[in-house]
């Protein structure tokens, strides 16, 4: 499950102005152009290498922080089948962690340096892990909607020019495809089910809509573009389609089960362009910055997988082995 | 206190002072064999300290769906690659026509010779 | 054929497989490694699904609750589980050890299983002998690993197994219809299986550098085979079936 980059001002200036030796820029981006993947031991910009690791590992970071806030229900599913399906669903998401940390490496940054950026707050991850998953209904919005915004931006990106970083997304989006499935089962089983089951549902997709909303980032009206990120095939969609393209396919199936979202504003405009009230962007903003509900918990378990089992790491070390950047 | 009963359940200051180290260990690149018969595929790769530990996680990340008939495993260093520089190299294989199969097309002499002997 | 004998030995090995499963899926998004927590994390899939499998057993052939009700709805003193399922997670080192321990004891019962005058019970251990051959190879390559890789790692094993042994043995509980089981060929018996795993695990525990705990002062736990748990049993239930809970009636 992923968010989307955004850069800041002072970020957009320097990618637009970095320069690079033009006859293998030219050859680089001839490349692109023509379609072909960028492959680990190519010449690339300098700012190509770093825009992607950031976005790589933020995206890494997303994966298996968002294993956190679904954990929270992992010993409380319900029966056989919901138990299952958690677990191999979160599992899932470590999994994926796994597999996109191994494409930024390829970069050449190793997983511990990413790790640690992580945990000092240098490098970021996706706003909507810092929310509670506080019912099981939470879980069932997380599934299907959190996964399904997921999924537009996933889609998307695996259509960029880095191929290791595709191969790893074409993966995760097969994968992704059982989460949502199955997050859609548990939320229709919800919205179909006693008044209970409904209220629980309806108070969970009150509380993840703003949430939602964010997860795209900023309007483009308010973010920094970068022709060249869009050019390279860094970044190959603004956060505003995006964002039209998930309340394009998930509204209606929303809707279809009888149930509301805390917008009256929402709706869809005749050019096929979604409207919808202030999802109040300073929250996001506070978010982000660390002020978020669960900000501290998520940081602090990271933490504490990565400190209680330092030990581990340390006896499986041969200190007789280097270790040299994956190939692929 | 934390809404996931676990993680209540973690001490978590009892280590939350301590130093993150960079240490790490070395990856092994992963060939995955859909079944007999088939050529091993290139999967990715996983962080291990042996070669059977490396077998045991690749199993779990490559061949947890699906079908699989064996994992090899490959430590990264091992394996040797052309620099991408190079990849120009490869731009006289297309040209060698003589051997392609398709470059040996002999049936319209075939039935030339059939029309002219009346075959 | 004994009914009895054969209930209670499934439920047995059903209460294990759930508890230990669902002890271990806690690791899931916290483990040690990420390739280390996607291996654990399946392995304890596996098990709740072959607890699923034999309270399926009972369901279709002894007309007892279908599965969801036997694991979600059943009170702390039916389980028949051991009480070293139970025991809280611990750090990791404690998990790999119940891990290693448990695992072999259920391979070892598994493969007595495959010739079992009961069709369904051979029939469900020839199917799941794939996963926990698996199980236990993971376990065996981590256990020595951690406890010949580092003094600390020597060190906390060493501790973990003094402290889980005397759990494990717990597993090996007889219960009253040993001799039924035996002589009808269902099963060859928890003191036979206790032997088979000695035999296994000891020179495993001497290649890891490790102690065995001695035998003659290592009291087994007992109790768990009658309902009689630690005090994490209660706990643990209650927070599994809590979703269920908010409305019994409901399809969740």
């Amino acid at each position: 499950m992923y968010g989307n980059t955004s850069l800041t001002a002072e970020e957009a200036k320097i990618v637009n102005s970095t320069v690079e030796d033009p006859e293998k820029l030219a050859e680089f981006e001839a490349r692109i152009t023509r379609g072909e993947k960028i492959e680990p031991g190519d010449w690339m910009p300098d700012q190509y290498r770093k825009q992607l690791i950031r976005m790589i590992e933020q995206h890494a970071h997303s994966e298996i922080v968002g294993a956190l806030p679904e954990g929270t229900w992992i010993t409380r599913a319900p029966n056989f089948r919901r138990k299952l399906a958690l677990i191999a669903k979160v599992q899932d998401e470590v999994g994926h962690g796994q597999l996109l940390y191994s494409a930024a490496e390829t970069l050449g940054k190793t997983r511990e340096q990413m790790l640690m950026d992580l945990l000092s707050g240098k490098s970021k991850y996706s706003n909507v892990f810092n929310y509670p998953a506080n019912t099981w209904a939470d879980i069932a919005v997380i599934g299907f909607l959190v996964d399904g915004a997921a999924i537009v931006n996933q889609v998307i990106n695996s259509k960029g020019s880095y191929g290791p970083y595709c191969r790893a997304l074409e993966r995760i989006c097969y994968e992704e495809s059982f989460h949502l499935k199955q997050g859609h089962d548990n939320f229709v089983y919800l919205a179909t089910g006693t008044k209970v089951q409904r209220d629980m549902l309806q108070e969970a997709l009150n509380r993840w809509y703003r949430p939602l909303l964010h997860f795209f980032g900023p309007s483009d009206r308010d973010s920094q573009h970068s022709e060249k990120l869009m050019k390279w095939k860094v970044k190959l969609a603004s956060n505003d389609d995006m964002r039209n393209q998930f309340l394009d396919q998930y509204v209606p199936k929303i809707l279809e089960l009888g149930l509301t979202l805390p917008d009256p504003e929402l709706r869809r405009g005749d050019d096929g362009i979604w409207v919808f009230g202030d999802p109040d962007w300073d929250e996001f903003k506070r978010v982000i910055s660390g002020d978020g509900p669960c900000n501290a918990e998520r940081l602090e378990v990271r933490r504490y997988s990565e400190l209680a089992h330092r030990w581990v790491r340390e006896a499986l070390m041969n200190p007789k082995e280097k270790y040299v950047t994956p190939l692929a | 206190m934390s809404l996931d009963p676990r993680i209540n359940r973690l001490d978590l200051k009892r280590v939350n002072d301590g130093e993150i180290t960079a240490s790490h260990l070395v990856t092994w690149e992963v060939f995955h064999q859909e079944k007999r018969g088939k050529q091993p595929v290139h999967a990715g790769i996983v962080h291990a300290a042996t070669p059977e530990q490396a077998l045991m996680f690749a199993k779990e990340q490559y061949a947890r769906r699906g079908k699989t008939a064996n994992l090899w495993v490959v430590k990264t260093s091992d394996v040797y690659t052309f620099n991408s520089e190079d990849e120009e190299i490869f731009e006289t294989t297309p040209e060698k026509t003589f051997r392609d199969p398709a470059f040996y097309k002999v049936r319209e002499r075939i039935e030339a010779f059939q029309a002219k002997n009346k075959l | 054929m004994n009914t009895e004998a054969i209930k209670d030995l499934l439920y047995r090995m059903a209460d294990d497989a759930l508890i230990i499963g669902h002890r271990n899926s806690e690791w899931t998004g916290i483990g040690p490694m990420l390739e280390e927590d996607l291996a654990f994390s399946s392995m304890s899939q596996d098990k709740i699904g072959h607890a699923q499998a034999l309270y399926n057993i009972l369901y279709t052939s002894f007309g007892e609750k279908n599965p969801d009700v036997l694991a979600f709805q059943r009170a702390e003193k039916d389980f028949r589980s051991c009480q070293l399922v139970e025991l809280p997670i611990g750090e990791y080192d404690f998990s790999l050890v119940r891990h290693f321990l448990f695992d072999h004891a259920e391979a070892l019962r598994y493969s007595l299983l495959e010739a079992s005058s009961f069709a369904p019970i051979a029939g469900l251990a020839r199917k799941v002998r794939g996963e926990i051959r698996y199980h236990v190879m993971h376990a065996d390559t981590f256990f020595k690993q951690l406890s010949t890789g580092s003094e600390v790692a020597k060190a906390r094993m060493q501790s973990a197994l003094n402290y889980a042994l005397p759990f494990a043995l717990g597993i090996f509980e007889p219960s009253a219809y040993e001799e039924a089981l035996i002589a009808e060929g269902i099963f060859a018996g928890e003191a036979r299986l206790q032997e088979l795993w000695l035999q296994k695990i000891t020179p495993l525990v001497a290649a890891a550098g490790l102690q065995m705990p001695a035998m003659d002062t290592a009291k087994a736990v007992y109790g768990g085979r009658k309902g009689y748990h630690s005090e994490y049993l209660q706990p643990l239930l209650a927070e599994m079936t809590e979703v269920t809970s908010i409305d019994p009636s409901a399809e969740w």
